[in-house]
């Protein structure tokens, strides 16, 4: 944990209708780091995360990675930059009609020539590859079927060896387990958890469960209505205190359990 | 639904009196959709009625005074009772509408169920006369189609679609007028197994013309002796002139024919009938006269219609097929550019996409029956004419479809495929052209099925297919053969739709 991948200065964000989905959000995230961000549907962490790989065009700010600001880039060049930044969905976004094995190959496109898409050519290499990333995630046997033929921890696997494929330097991971089943949850996030524990990989993640936060993150951020309300180390969120609580969910949230099974109840 | 405003709050009878003029009271009481109603209705009925009552009055005035007007097929009376029947109804309706405007002044006013209704009568009755409808003539003419009807729906009579070869057993004798000076007319050598005739007399005047006094002059009567013919099988008596066509000899409406006796032999008496011999003949004409028996060789055989019919249907296939086909190469990359969710990117991507928008739904608007009759002044009539109509037809019904389908994707692979740093490209192929594979092959099928039906129509105005030869038999009442067609049609059609159903339902 040393020099930082990413840094967010200044960011914010105005929709078209108004809305202020990001007001002057600044951070950083060092190398290696598991960082959270949590905080209630709406409070911007899609956007927040959708701002990094330029999905969504900020309004004005910063986003320094690994020497240019993001923020500015263009064309070629944020193509470039995107493909570094690997990104798993909370709906996984899979092409569900078309095989497991095209799904991993598409996260290698930033690699290849355009031109090839077209005939639908796939250097083996990059086939051989994209077995591997599934053996990674441990459903190699399922490369060859329909991705809507796989359950939904078995397609979030699926996203994250696609990500895997674009060999980035950090992963986004946008609500990750807000569609599955929660014994899938803590599968899916041990696999983050793998790939940042003994690979180093840089993750940036916004969770929901209070619990999930507590287990994995090395480090929280806390968003309310597009501004950081909390920042937190591992050893802070585990004590997290009724205020702090509320100062993210709001004053009608109730905690649930408590400690460190706690849970939140959207208000 | 409080009250609305009012505009002008006049009592109740001075408000139904304002609605002299239909739906005024209605406005000044702020029910301003209602008011629009009345007028429209009120004002174009009574307009419509105005028109029907000058036409007739037209039609007095316009035709010369020797025709009786109970001749022609719509007399004028027709309309004039339609007028009078609209006229009430108008007035009940305009009525309606002063009695409404009446309760309008006072309270909301319930939905205008009676006005409308008589409103709508008046204009029903207004348009029976303007389209000319006339059951009671459709009942009585049913008898001109009953008959066509049947042979229509059941052209399968085996005497009808079906023939057999025959093959001709000939008696031949020579014969020639008028008569020459040179001897006897020399008479073929009769065969071995074949019949021959003896003539007497062997030359002489054939009938028609006029006599000095005026009488028509009988030709010369003939008597033919058969010999080695087929015993008791019917022979026919046929004359063929030098110079034209052979024909058969009627008599008092019957053709005449002989039966030759157990021995093959016979023996037959006719007076010479009219021809017409060429006014430059110099000498004597000679005449075959020949007597025939035929006999039916070979299996039954379709008749030659049936092969046709089958011929066009198979070209109507084509035709659609290659105008689905080419309609599909061209629809493809249109409709990506006429689908928003790719095109809103930027001021000029968003323009193109209007552009093609446009393009697509004017060409959709026009008929396949216009653009092929645009098409034959371009290539001739024939199927490259109507496969060119589809075509366009078909580029811009599919390409909106597509474009349709491309619309209704799910986002989510799109983000996912541009966030690992795919350019459009592959973005398109990636994430996009899998979505949209089933919709597309679906669409296409489905657009084959009404080509095939439109194009059965496309040939009735000159682009091949079925419909040309359909389009000629019923000019000229074969009736059978628009049978044999009919059916054609009815089975491919019947055909392609449950096919095209079971692929569809496999795709989606």
């Amino acid at each position: 944990m040393d020099a930082p991948v990413l840094r967010i200065e200044n960011l914010s964000k105005t929709y078209e209708d108004g809305t202020q989905a990001l007001v002057d959000v600044s951070f950083e995230i060092r190398k290696g780091e598991f960082l959270v961000i949590i905080g209630l549907s709406g409070s911007g962490k899609s956007t927040l995360l959708r701002c990094i790989n330029r999905l969504v065009e900020p309004t004005s700010g910063h986003i320094w990675f690994d020497g240019i600001d993001i923020a500015q880039v263009k064309g070629t060049k944020l193509r470039s930059t995107r493909r570094q930044i690997g990104m798993i969905f909370q709906q996984f976004n899979l092409v569900k009609r078309s095989k497991v094995i095209t799904n991993v190959i598409s996260g290698r496109l930033g690699y290849l020539n355009p031109l090839w898409s077209v005939v639908g050519y796939v250097p083996p290499q990059v086939r051989q590859d994209a077995f591997q990333a599934l053996q990674q995630v441990g459903i190699a046997e399922k490369a060859q079927n329909r991705a809507d033929a796989l359950s939904g921890g078995q397609q979030q696997r699926v996203g994250i060896a696609r990500a895997l494929m674009q060999k980035p330097k950090i992963i986004l991971a946008d609500e990750p387990v807000a569609s599955l089943d929660p014994v899938l949850a803590y599968s899916i996030l041990d696999y983050l958890e793998k790939l940042n524990r003994e690979h180093g990989m840089t993750v940036l993640c916004s969770l929901h469960y209070l619990d999930l936060v507590q287990r994995y993150a090395d480090r929280v951020i806390g968003l309310r209505d597009g501004k950081i309300v909390y920042e937190g180390s591992k050893a802070d969120i585990q004590n997290i205190t009724d205020t702090q609580f509320r100062q993210i969910y709001g004053e009608e949230a109730q905690r649930l359990g408590g400690g460190l099974t706690g849970g939140l109840q959207k208000g | 639904m409080k009250p609305p405003r009012s505009l002008l709050s006049l009592p109740p009878i001075l408000n139904a009196f304002v609605s002299l003029i239909p739906g005024l009271g209605q406005l000044l009481r702020g029910y301003i959709t209602r008011a629009i109603l009345i007028f429209s209705f009120v004002a174009s009925l009574y307009g419509l009625v105005l028109w029907r009552l000058d036409d007739a009055k037209i039609a007095v005035t316009v035709l010369p005074p020797s025709i009786d007007t109970a001749d022609l097929s719509r007399p004028q009376e027709t309309t004039l009772t339609y007028a009078v029947v609209a006229i009430i109804f108008a007035v009940l309706g305009h009525l309606w509408g002063i009695f409404d405007a009446y309760v309008c002044a006072g309270h909301k006013p319930s939905p205008p169920r009676l006005g409308m209704t008589f409103l709508i009568i008046g204009t029903l009755v207004v348009g029976s006369d303007i389209t000319e409808i006339n059951i009671a003539k459709a009942v009585r003419e049913i008898d001109d189609i009953v008959p066509r009807l049947s042979q229509i729906l059941w052209p399968w009579n085996p005497e009808k679609i079906l023939y057999r070869d025959k093959e001709n057993f000939d008696g031949v004798a020579l014969w020639e007028t008028p008569c020459q000076e040179d001897g006897p007319v020399e008479q073929p050598e009769p065969v071995e197994g074949q019949p021959y005739l003896e003539i007497a007399p062997d030359c002489g005047d054939p009938s028609g013309g006029r006599l000095p006094n005026g009488r028509r002059r009988e030709g010369t009567e003939v008597t033919l002796k058969g010999y080695n013919y087929r015993p008791n099988e019917q022979a026919e008596l046929i004359i063929n002139p030098a110079s034209i066509p052979e024909f058969r000899v009627v008599v008092d409406g019957e053709r005449v024919r002989v039966t030759p006796d157990d021995n093959g032999q016979f023996e037959l008496s006719f007076v010479m009938p009219n021809f017409t011999i060429p006014s430059t003949t110099v000498g004597a004409v000679p005449v075959r006269i020949i007597v025939r028996q035929q006999k039916e060789i070979g299996s039954p055989k379709l008749v030659k219609e049936f092969w046709l019919s089958l011929e066009a249907i198979i070209e109507t296939i084509f035709l659609a097929l290659m105008a689905t086909a080419f309609g599909l190469i061209l629809a493809v990359p249109m409709s990506f550019v006429a689908a928003r969710n790719l095109m809103a990117t930027n001021i000029i991507t968003l323009t193109i996409y209007y552009l093609v928008r446009l393009f697509m739904n004017v060409v959709r608007s026009i008929e396949p029956l216009i653009w092929a009759l645009i098409a034959i002044v371009w290539v001739g009539p024939g199927p490259f004419a109507g496969v060119i109509a589809l075509t366009i037809h078909t580029i811009a019904a599919l390409g909106k479809l597509y474009s349709e389908s491309i619309e209704s994707i799910d986002d989510g692979p799109i983000e996912a495929i541009q966030a690992t740093g795919a350019d459009r490209l592959q973005t398109i192929m990636y994430a996009v052209v899998p979505q949209v594979v089933p919709p597309f092959v679906s669409f296409t099928i489905y657009r084959w099925d009404i080509n095939v039906r439109m194009s059965t129509i496309i040939g009735a105005v000159g682009g091949g297919g079925i419909g040309a030869i359909l389009v000629q038999w019923i000019r000229i009442g074969d009736y059978d053969s628009v049978g044999i067609a009919v059916w054609m049609i009815a089975i491919v059609v019947t055909i392609l739709d449950y096919a095209s159903a079971r692929i569809r339902e496999r795709y989606v």
